[in-house]
Formats: C-alpha cells, sequence, structure tokens
C-alpha cells in the first residue's frame, strides 16, 4: 500500500475504558481520526491491537504502517486501578519497625462514612501474619537509635518464602527523614533473594505519615506482578508490530513516563486514564479563549470534574481509591457517581434517588437490552428524545426506547403518580444537581469563583448536560470539544513526559539557612530530572523544571503547595498568605511558616503539534431533521432542529433549543443557548440568559 | 437554580411534585456541608479544623430539625433543642438580621457547656421560614480548669460560663458590649474570637443559600416542601420499626464511679414498640451523681437518636421527622436528666456511651440479626507540659483508642473514636506526634486475645506505650478499667478491659487513678487498649477466620481451642478437622 490518507509522522493515544477502548491518531497536520471498540477485559493488550487494527482499517492502511510511521505512542489504562478494585493483586509481605506492625490495618480508625457503622472496613491487603518486624529505630529527626539487626531481615525472608511471597514493601518508621534503613533492608533482601520486588515506602512516597506510607508501598507492591507484565508484554507486541520506539504511559501526574520508568512505582499508574484529560484541557486552552476552566467528563459511571486556572491544575498526593490511602503525585479529580448508567429509584419512604450505584456496561441501563431492568440516566435521555434509539461506537450498542420507557413508567413513574417524561427529567435534574456540587466542591470549595470559568463538557455524556449544569453555576459558556467522546485519548496524543520529585523538609521559613538548603536540594532534584529527561531523548531546550513548596502556618496540619523559585523569604511568604487567604479567607500575619516539603517536577516537552485553521464557511448551518426533545420545564416536549455534526464548520452559528450529533458524543444546545464552530471546528456554547445567579459566589 | 427548581406547578394544594421533594433535601444537605467547610477553613482552633467537633444544621419554622448532612452523632437531637428556645423566648422578638447565641444545658437546649450554639432564623418577605445553626465545642470557657474539662466539678458553676440564650447580633449589629463579655470569661479570647466569627461565618452563608433556596420555592411553599421533608422522615422510621414485633425489651448499662469513688451508676430502659412507635423510658435509672457524668435533656435525646439510627440503617433520615415516632421518658433528676446545679460536662461521651449501649441491648431483643456488640469504654490520659524550648503541649493518648464491637457480617473494628460519635475521629501518625511532642512512642500494636469472642469477634484494641522525654502532667480518664465494657451480644463474650501502667524512669510503678490527675517526672506510660465486644456463639465462628486470627498472634492456640472450639493443625498453617468437628460436638 503506498499513500494512506494521513500524513506522517502520526501520534496515537489508546485508552481503555470499562466499555471501551478508545484510539485516536493525530496526524502531522493535525488530522484527527477516533476510533472506538469494545474492550477486551480478558486480555485487553489484545483489545489494543484489535482497536489499533480497525483504526489502520479506518485510516486504509495496515496496522504496522500505522505503527510503524507513529512518533509518540502514549497509553493509558485502568490496569492497575482494576487489580486494585478485584484484588487480584500480588501476595505481598511488609516489613515494619518492630513494635509497629499494625498501623496499615489500624487505618488511623479512618472511616469514610460515619453512619454506616456497619460498613466493614476494606480488606487489608497484607494479612498479620505476613507483616513482619524489622530489629531498628530512627527517631524523628533521622538519628538511628537502634541499629538496623540483619537477622531480623533474614527471619523475615524465611517467613515470606514459605509463604509464596510475591511482593515485598518496606515501611520503617521516620524512613522519610533518614532512609538509610529502608534502603539497606532493600540490598540486604535482595542480596539473599534477587528475584523478588521490593518497594521502599520512602523512595515511593517520601512524606511524614507511616500508615499513608505504608499503604502506597503495599499498593504498588500489590498491583507490580500484573501491571508490569502487561505493559512490557503490551509495549514488545507494538514494537514487533513496527512501532519504533518505546511507547509511554500516562501517570496520576498527568505526565507520561517511560515504561521502564514505571518498573520500581507502578502505582504511578492509579489515575492513568482520567489524568490524560489535563492534556486534553492544556491542548484546547487557546481555542477556548478563557485560561480558567472547568472541564466535567462524563462518562458511563462517574462524573470526573477537573479545574485548570492559567492552564495549570492543582495537583495533589493525597488519593483514596476504595477505601486505600495512595500519596502518590496526583492531578486532583473530583469524582462523583453520575454518568449515563447512573441508577434511579425510589426508597422505601417514597423518595426519589439517583445514584450513587450504576450499572456499569453489564447489564448497563434498561435500553441495552443486556438484562437490566432498572432505569438509568441513558434511558432518561433516550425517552426524552436528547439520544435517539441507534447503535453506537463500532461495537454496535443498540439502545431500545421502548424498554427505557418501561424501566422508567414501572420503577418510577407509577410509584411516584408522575407521567414518565416527569419522571426521566426529574432523573436528569438529580444528577445535574449532583453533577453541579461536584463541581461546586472542585470550585468555590477550593476559593474559585465558578462564574469566571469556561466549563469544558467532555466524555461521551458531558455534552448533554453541559448546558444545564453550566447555567445552574452561572458559567457564560461551555467548551465543547469535537472529539468529546474520547477526550482522554486525544489528550494522550498531546502529553508531555513527566517526573515528580519531592523531599521533606520540615523547617521554618525564618530558620537561618533555611533557603540555602532549599536551594540546594532543588539543584539536587534538577539534576536528577534533567539526567532522566536527557536519557530520554530530549534536548535541553525541550526541558522544563517547576519547583514547588509545600508550606503551612507552624501548627497547621495541611499544607498549601505554592509554586515558586523564589530565594526571598519576604517574598514567599507573601505568596502563601496570598494562597492561604484565596483558600481560607484569613492571613495570620505573625504566624511561623513551616516549609514541610520541596518538590520539583521536571517536564519533557513533545513539541506542539500544528492547529489546522479551517475554512470560514459562508453559508448558515442546515439541520438535518427534527425530532421531538424535553427541552425544559417550562417548554417540556417539542420538535427541535437537529444538526449532524460532520456537517459543521468554523464559524457556522446555530440558536437553541437543538442536538448536534457527533460521531463520539450528542450535544443538546438549551432553549436559550447560541452554539458556535470555533476556528479549531470545536463548539463554543453561549448562555444568553444564564440563570439568576448572580449571588452565587 | 431556577432551572432546577420548579415553583408553584398547577398542582393541588396538597402534593408536592416528588422531584422537587428530592431536589430541596441535597439541595439542603448541600448547604449544611457548606456551612461546615467555612468552620473548618476560618476558625482557629485545631477543635474545629482538625477535630470537627462541630455540626451545621438547619431547621423548620418550628424549630424542627430538617437537615444536618455534615455533624456530630452526638449532636443529631440537639440543634433543634437549640432553635425551640430560642422560639419560645424570641418567637414574637426576632426578626431579619438577629443571630443568637447560647449553651445552657438546663436553659437552652445545650448538650453540655463548651458547646456554643449559633442559631440564625431566615425570613422570606417578613414570614419566618426556618433557622440554621451550628454547634461548636470551644477551647476554654473559664470554670475550674482549662480547656473545658474540670473533673473536680460538683457543680455547673465549676465549668465555665452559663449562657442562656443571647440575642448576640441585632439587626446584623454585633452587641460588642456582650462580645467583650463573652471574651473576658475564657482563658483563650484569641481562640474565641476566631472561633466565634468563624461560627458567625458559617451561619451568614448557610442563611444567605437557605434564604434563597426559600425564596425560589416561594415562603410559604418552602415551608410545605421542609414540612413534607419531615413527613418523608416519619414514614422511613415508622416503616423501620413496623418489622419490629410489638414487645418490651429492657436494657441496662452503666458506670462504676462517680469520678470520686466507686459506686453503681446504673442506667436502665425500658423500650417498648407498639403501633409503630418506639418508647424509651428510662426510669429507674441512677439519681443524678455528684461528677461531671450527668446528661441534659437534649444530650439524652442525642444519644437515643444515635442508638436507634446506628441500630437502623445508615439510609434513614436523620430530621426531626424520623424521629417523631420516637418517645423518650428521662425522670427529673436522674443521670439521664439531672437537675441543676449539676455538672455534666463529660455527658457527650459519658453517660451518653451508657445510654446508647442501654438502648442497643433493649434493641438488640427486637431483632437479634441488627444487634450491637460493646464498644470498649476508653482507658487513655491526657499529657501536658513543657517543650526543652519552654513551650507548652497538650497531648492526648488517642493511640490507646479502644475497640468497637462485632455487628453481624463484621468483626469490630480494631480502634475506633468515641461511640457517640460513632467514631468519628482520624488518629495522628505515631510520626506526627514524635515530631510535634516531646515523646517516643515504643508500641501500637493489637492485641492478643483481647477482642470479645464470637461468631465475628470485637475489635482487639491495642497495646501502646510511650515515653515522655519530659517532667509532665497526666489527667486519667480510665472509664473502662474496671469492668468489661465491651459487652458480647447473642452469645458472644466481652471484650477485655483496659489496662494502664505508669512508670517514671527513676521509679517505681505509680497507682492510677479512674478519673484524677498525675504530676510525672519522665515516665513511661502504657495502656492495654479496651477490645470490643463480639456478635454471636463464638463456636459458630468460620474456623477458616480462627485459624487466620491464630496465625495473625490475635488469638492463641489454646484460645482457639477452648473458646472457638477450633484446632489448628500441627504445622500452624491448616485447622485440623476431625479435631474441631470433636471439640464443637459435631
Amino acid at each position: 500500500m503506498v499513500s494512506a490518507r494521513f500524513q506522517q509522522p502520526v501520534r496515537i493515544g489508546v485508552d481503555i475504558g470499562g466499555t471501551f477502548t478508545d484510539v485516536v491518531v493525530v496526524d502531522a497536520k493535525g488530522g484527527v481520526y477516533p476510533v472506538k471498540s469494545l474492550s477486551d477485559p480478558v486480555d485487553p493488550a489484545a483489545g489494543v491491537v484489535r482497536a489499533l487494527r480497525l483504526a489502520a482499517t479506518h485510516l486504509e492502511c495496515e496496522v504496522g504502517q500505522l505503527l510503524g510511521s507513529c512518533a509518540l505512542f502514549v497509553h493509558g489504562s485502568t490496569i492497575a486501578t482494576n487489580t486494585l478494585l478485584e484484588r487480584k493483586g500480588a501476595r505481598v509481605g511488609l516489613l515494619t519497625t518492630a513494635g509497629f506492625r499494625d498501623s496499615l490495618e489500624i487505618r488511623r480508625c479512618i472511616r469514610e462514612n460515619v453512619w454506616d457503622h456497619r460498613a466493614p472496613a476494606p480488606e487489608v491487603l497484607v494479612p498479620r501474619y505476613l507483616r513482619l518486624p524489622v530489629d531498628e529505630r530512627v527517631a524523628a529527626d533521622g538519628a538511628v537509635l537502634r541499629p538496623l539487626e540483619p537477622g531480623s531481615i533474614d527471619r523475615a525472608i524465611e517467613i515470606f518464602r514459605a509463604e509464596q511471597v510475591q511482593s515485598i514493601a518496606v515501611c520503617l518508621l521516620n524512613s522519610y527523614v533518614n532512609p538509610a534503613h529502608e534502603t539497606a533492608v532493600r540490598a540486604h533482601v535482595l542480596e539473599r533473594w534477587p528475584e523478588v520486588r521490593v518497594t521502599c515506602s520512602a523512595e515511593l512516597a517520601p512524606v511524614m505519615g507511616e500508615y499513608e506510607r505504608a499503604s502506597t508501598a503495599v499498593v504498588n507492591a500489590f498491583v507490580a506482578p500484573r501491571v508490569l507484565p502487561y505493559l512490557a508484554e503490551l509495549n514488545r507486541s507494538l514494537r514487533e508490530l513496527g512501532l519504533p520506539s518505546d511507547m509511554l504511559v500516562v501517570q496520576s501526574n498527568g505526565g507520561c513516563a517511560a515504561v521502564a520508568e514505571l518498573s520500581r512505582k507502578p502505582v504511578q499508574m492509579i489515575l492513568s486514564g482520567p489524568a490524560a484529560g489535563v492534556s486534553a484541557i492544556q491542548h484546547y486552552a487557546k481555542d477556548i479563549g478563557n485560561s480558567q476552566v472547568i472541564a466535567i467528563e462524563v462518562g458511563g459511571t462517574s462524573c470526573d470534574v477537573t479545574l485548570a486556572d492559567r492552564a495549570s491544575v492543582a495537583m495533589t498526593d493525597e488519593l483514596v481509591v476504595d477505601g486505600y490511602h495512595l500519596a502518590v503525585p496526583a492531578v486532583e479529580i473530583g469524582t462523583v457517581g453520575a454518568g449515563g448508567g447512573t441508577i434511579a429509584g425510589v426508597d422505601g419512604g417514597g423518595m426519589l434517588y439517583a445514584g450513587p450505584e450504576g450499572a456499569g456496561s453489564q447489564p448497563g441501563p434498561a435500553a441495552y437490552g443486556r438484562g437490566g431492568l432498572r432505569p438509568t440516566v441513558t434511558d432518561a435521555q433516550l425517552v426524552l428524545g436528547r439520544l435517539k434509539p441507534q447503535a453506537y461506537g463500532d461495537g454496535g450498542l443498540a439502545l431500545d426506547h421502548a424498554l427505557a420507557e418501561r424501566a422508567i413508567r414501572t420503577n418510577l413513574a407509577e410509584p411516584l403518580g408522575i407521567s414518565v417524561i416527569e419522571a426521566a427529567a426529574g432523573i436528569l435534574r438529580l444528577v445535574e444537581q449532583n453533577m453541579r456540587h461536584a463541581v461546586e466542591q472542585s470550585s468555590v470549595e477550593r476559593g474559585y469563583n465558578p462564574r469566571m470559568f469556561t466549563l469544558v463538557a467532555a466524555g461521551g455524556a458531558g455534552p448533554l448536560h453541559g448546558s444545564s449544569v453550566a447555567r445552574s453555576l452561572g458559567c457564560a459558556s461551555i467548551f465543547v470539544p469535537r472529539l468529546a467522546g474520547v477526550f482522554c485519548a486525544f489528550g494522550m496524543c498531546h502529553a508531555n513526559v513527566r517526573h515528580d520529585y519531592q523531599r521533606p523538609l520540615l523547617r521554618e521559613l525564618d530558620d537561618p539557612g533555611v533557603l540555602d538548603e532549599v536551594a540546594r536540594i532543588l539543584g539536587d532534584l534538577r539534576v536528577e530530572a534533567q539526567s532522566l529527561l536527557s536519557r530520554e531523548g530530549f534536548r535541553d531546550e525541550q526541558m522544563q523544571c517547576h519547583p514547588s513548596l509545600d508550606m503551612r502556618y507552624a501548627g497547621q496540619q495541611w499544607s498549601i503547595r505554592i509554586d515558586t523559585d523564589s530565594v526571598d523569604p519576604a517574598a514567599i511568604r507573601r505568596l502563601f498568605n496570598a494562597e492561604h487567604e484565596r483558600l481560607y479567607g484569613s492571613v495570620q500575619e505573625q504566624a511561623r511558616i513551616e516549609i514541610v516539603q520541596v518538590r520539583l517536577a521536571g517536564l519533557g516537552l513533545n513539541p506542539e503539534h500544528e492547529q489546522p485553521i479551517r475554512p470560514v464557511p459562508d453559508r448558515k448551518a442546515q439541520p438535518v431533521g427534527n425530532r421531538e426533545v424535553w427541552v425544559n420545564e417550562k417548554d417540556g416536549v417539542r420538535a427541535i432542529a437537529v444538526y449532524d455534526g460532520r456537517l459543521l464548520e468554523p464559524g457556522h452559528v446555530l440558536d437553541g433549543p437543538a442536538i448536534v450529533e457527533e460521531v463520539t458524543t450528542t450535544v443538546f444546545v438549551g432553549a436559550e443557548d447560541r452554539l458556535r464552530v470555533t476556528s479549531a471546528g470545536n463548539y463554543i456554547i453561549e448562555l444568553l440568559a444564564p440563570a439568576g445567579e448572580g449571588k452565587r459566589a | 437554580m431556577t432551572q432546577m427548581i420548579r415553583p408553584e406547578t398547577g398542582r393541588t394544594v396538597d402534593a408536592i411534585d416528588p422531584v422537587l421533594l428530592a431536589i430541596v433535601q441535597k439541595q439542603l444537605d448541600h448547604i449544611t456541608r457548606q456551612m461546615g467547610l467555612v468552620m473548618t477553613r476560618t476558625a482557629s482552633s485545631p477543635i474545629f479544623s482538625q477535630s470537627h467537633d462541630f455540626s451545621c444544621f438547619i431547621g423548620s419554622s418550628e424549630g424542627h430539625i430538617a437537615s444536618q448532612a455534615d455533624g456530630l452523632p452526638i449532636h443529631s437531637a440537639a440543634g433543634g433543642f437549640a432553635f425551640r428556645a430560642v422560639l419560645e423566648r424570641f418567637r414574637d422578638d426576632m426578626e431579619e438580621g438577629d443571630v443568637f447565641l447560647m449553651s445552657d444545658p438546663y436553659e437552652a437546649g445545650g448538650n453540655h457547656l463548651p458547646d456554643w450554639t449559633i442559631a440564625r432564623p431566615v425570613f422570606v418577605a417578613g414570614l419566618l421560614c426556618g433557622f440554621v445553626g451550628n454547634r461548636a465545642h470551644q477551647s476554654d470557657i473559664g470554670g475550674g480548669a482549662p480547656g473545658t474539662y474540670n473533673p473536680q466539678a460538683t457543680e455547673i458553676f465549676h465549668e465555665g460560663i452559663r449562657l442562656p440564650v443571647l440575642k448576640l447580633v441585632e439587626r446584623g449589629r454585633l452587641r460588642k458590649d456582650l462580645f467583650q463579655l463573652l471574651l473576658l470569661n475564657s482563658r483563650c479570647p484569641d481562640l474565641m474570637e476566631g472561633d466565634l466569627g468563624a461560627m458567625l461565618g458559617s451561619v451568614k452563608i448557610g442563611a444567605e443559600r437557605f434564604r434563597e433556596l426559600l425564596s425560589e420555592l416561594g415562603g410559604k411553599q418552602g415551608i410545605r416542601v421542609i414540612a413534607a421533608l419531615l413527613d418523608y422522615g416519619e414514614r422511613c422510621m415508622r416503616s423501620e420499626i413496623a418489622r419490629l414485633p410489638d414487645g418490651e425489651w429492657a436494657g441496662e448499662d452503666g458506670s462504676d464511679t462517680d469520678c470520686f469513688q466507686r459506686v453503681d451508676v446504673p442506667i436502665r430502659v425500658k423500650v417498648t414498640a407498639k403501633g409503630g412507635e418506639l418508647t424509651f423510658d428510662f426510669t429507674g435509672s441512677a439519681p443524678q451523681i455528684r461528677g461531671f457524668k450527668n446528661s441534659s435533656l437534649a444530650n439524652t435525646h442525642s444519644a437515643v437518636h444515635v442508638a436507634v439510627a446506628a441500630f437502623f440503617g445508615a439510609s434513614l433520615p436523620r430530621n426531626a421527622g424520623a424521629f417523631r415516632p420516637v418517645t423518650i421518658i428521662a425522670p427529673k433528676g436522674s443521670v439521664v436528666n439531672a437537675l441543676p446545679p449539676a455538672p455534666m460536662t463529660m455527658n457527650t461521651i459519658f453517660p451518653a456511651s451508657e445510654i446508647i449501649l442501654a438502648c442497643w441491648k433493649a434493641l438488640a431483643q427486637a431483632n437479634p440479626a441488627r444487634a450491637c456488640a460493646g464498644w470498649g469504654k476508653p482507658v487513655y490520659g491526657i499529657s501536658s507540659g513543657r517543650r526543652a524550648d519552654g513551650s507548652v503541649f497538650v497531648m492526648y493518648h488517642w493511640h490507646a483508642a479502644p475497640g468497637s464491637g462485632a455487628v453481624a457480617g463484621r468483626d469490630g473494628l480494631p480502634q475506633a473514636g468515641n461511640l457517640p460519635s460513632l467514631g468519628g475521629r482520624t488518629n495522628p501518625n505515631v510520626e506526627a506526634y514524635e515530631r510535634i511532642y516531646p515523646v517516643r512512642i515504643l508500641q501500637h500494636e493489637m492485641r492478643c486475645d483481647a477482642a470479645g469472642a464470637g461468631e465475628f469477634r470485637g475489635g482487639t484494641s491495642v497495646h501502646y506505650e510511650v515515653d515522655m522525654l519530659v517532667d509532665s502532667e497526666h489527667a486519667v480518664r480510665a472509664e473502662g478499667m474496671h469492668r468489661p465494657s465491651g459487652f458480647g451480644t447473642q452469645g458472644a463474650l466481652d471484650g477485655a478491659t483496659g489496662v494502664m501502667r505508669v512508670r517514671e524512669h527513676d521509679g517505681g510503678e505509680l497507682e492510677v487513678p479512674q478519673y484524677g490527675m498525675q504530676r510525672l517526672r519522665k515516665a513511661r506510660i502504657s495502656i492495654d487498649g479496651t477490645a470490643g465486644g463480639g456478635w454471636g456463639d463464638p463456636r459458630r465462628r468460620d474456623p477458616l477466620r480462627v485459624l487466620r486470627d491464630v496465625r495473625d498472634g490475635l488469638v492463641s492456640p489454646r484460645a482457639a481451642r477452648e473458646v472457638y472450639g477450633v484446632a489448628i493443625a500441627e504445622d500452624g498453617r491448616s485447622v485440623d478437622a476431625a479435631a474441631t468437628a470433636a471439640l464443637r460436638g459435631k
């Protein structure tokens, strides 16, 4: 085959979700080719290769030709998350300081919902008989109180071997200040047992808190033997099919890393997938025309909320996944159970509810006809005419209107004594209220006013809810990426490489010599970051280093991260006070300030991709038909215009109410909305008469 | 929001749109959570920002709680008492912009004196439509001991300043004279000023959001929707109660100390289920006691609500409507409804815990499947002193927290916070303590053979040992040191009592009082925390779970054999099935 439809070289993003594997190919001229194909839960690597073959077919070439012309292949996968959720990881042994075997099981007494005292704690990943003591003790200031006694390690190894442990985590008290004993334990273990995997807590997460460090190290040790072979195997198949260089993997920090880099810290993949949305947001920034953006990505099970202020997304290292605490750098994503598969019902007291329970992809919404009988959000969209009964995706998922209507009638409308339309609209109102509360949690509660932001409605279902959610928040406009349904896979095509480094400091800002020490640490971290990036093939001008400091008023429990490379204590104090004021509304002028952590993010920048400028048409957008759709409370159901997204070009404008059908999503344009196609071919929806939310801050 | 809230529709007067009802409930919950956020973000004292010792609530125009999504279980009934105290005294004398403050458990619906309540009425077009409020534990309110807890108190006057219902803000203007009076009565006026500011800020935001919601509904319609939400709560509770057989069940728990001497302080309850209603009658409970463990009416109601809510289920609405079918009889002058001037600062823990445990014992007979075993009563202390640099520290020995009780389907949690807050406290890391306080923690590990044995066993609690590296004062609170408190239920055994040992580095072991103060030179404190009770016959416990406990070192092979009837094979890694069958008589 001589000529392919695309311009070489290409970039490829592959995102594996619960139902679909999304592939996006971006070519050298900015041409974008999305493909959705059903995931293979048993052999996800085979599912990836099948999706790539499908993409190649669409592009009229062989998969080898497609991969051979690929300059950047980025993959996001839920494999680490699923390994944890399904408890299918390795048999792990944990080594702790003698006297402290149980922090992992006691969990600091954290209770997610105090009222639900009957709920059991999540199953401890390492049973107590595999949590073994090491004789040693380091003090809070790093001094060695009791030297490491190797005999205790040998005794533990003997037990671990007998118990067929596959992976060992080490978490010793105060190792975040002085990791020497942890490192020595690993060396001692590997000398006697070279084939076992050892995770050191302070290397992975040098933060104060033996519980969080132990939990992070254990999850890392738990997922490693499943995640790493998968990545190696997929990379090998891709290379054999013609991929010229190794694939990269999206990490929880929103950047990507080579497979080899992840070998010691596969837990960094825990948010791989949704974290790639950040790259998409950053890529769209110019087209959005507002540097303050809140994205809602609505899929089958949940709504993920990400806030970007001046294109920068807040980071956290306090993640909780299914009750397991992880201290790894991650983009801050708020999640609520509000997606297409969210189930609605009537409780014992006669109250309508929607969520948090979801129908997943099996059995899925009633309309899937796979045996689901309970009504979901997707069923409501179908009954309200916002979705049409047809096949979605290349897997041929069909939606059956009659099944959806029956589920809503018998489960909601009849028990509540209201019409099917009222019940379906009620489901939407409840989930959209839930989405709005989630956005407020990510914005108002962190000191931001959502009215100043543009709401990005992404995910297959996001553009159906965007108008209503944005209106209730008081936003002026919404941005809908044309590829909303493959948002994260698209983001992967624009991801940079990112490595995060941190060192604990725990000294006061005004201590003499503190900032010299900060500078020295940052210097060390910079050398570490740059040498890794240069091994990865980045030239100096493609590297960026972003330092930041975690600080707090002395006595506070939580710290605030400040991006700064200043060495002036007064300037740093000003920055910290300003951020404290923004977050908490107060400043303690006289208080002592502690620097808790010194951080550096090393970025390897992949070159910006050309964004095609499309011609501006001189004709009005023409609808392709009409459909009966529930518009809102006031207007009820009426016939509204339906547009084919493929026929809409930059400069086109259309007034709501209307539906735009896209390849990967459906957009609902509300009654008082105006949609305009941007120069890059995406959609901006202006809310001409935002609801009376003027007072909301 | 106008999009989400449908104003008056063309419906008949009685019917309220069920979708609207659901939306309003969620919105009220959201508002109370946002009020809580304002508290944590703006308060000065760590009690708010770290321990979350406060609750935010929204009430109806008649002073009944409609939502309290963010709050302590033991405050759950109390907000309504405060709102109704305001109505009783100021019904005809309040207007937009007024804010009330109160604390007294005898006069103003308080739990105990340190919990101060701010209440703000919300009007729409001049019509009183409801209240927002919050209740929060102050750092210091005067009285005989710093920090609000005075174990020597024998009268409420020893416990701090008493506040009747006060109009703190009059038509938007803070009454500065009153404010000065309050600050003057605290040892930490700076903390109090910051915390009162946070409370006022929180009700201001809450009132704005609540008024906005009510305005969109229309004031009268708003009142009706809230009334419908309370009706919904009542329906849910009645359907839960209807699943119990009609009958009468007695439960008893109690203390063995009045804080000064060993004395029996029984708390007895008779629970009656009849016609979809429940009555909790505490007639026969001990008279009020000398020490500070007497309950107020608001606190006793809250404790019963916690017991009932925890017994039934987490999905039950916790508004005042849900408790309409619940009647509480608390005889005046008893330890569950003391008369002035009995002291009562300890009551949110004791006797709240005993009230909950007595109710659980009675309810267990009504539905054994939902029975809750006893949570251990704490044995711990509070150390204070000066660091080497002269700065003052106060450190709670929270690492000694007791184990919780078992329920059908899950073992007790190894450690949990206090029962009246249903364990809603997160413990600090050892590393954080060693960083902040002059201590070295030597051990923090689960106990062996302490948990109450059962088909589901109790929480083990821990062995905790710490060296105090400086001289210190040690305020001991060891309620659970003499009698097992984590009782077993449905044939299970009690959890072990708590044990505390204190030894000065250069001396011998000291006697530990149940309540009292020790002055210590550098010392080692070691505590075996109180364990929780089990649920169900231990001989019905899955032998594999017993094996796991033995392998985990939480149950000895001997206890496995003698208590659980499970024989562990010689390899220590499997169950000897034949010997187990013989032991269990099968």
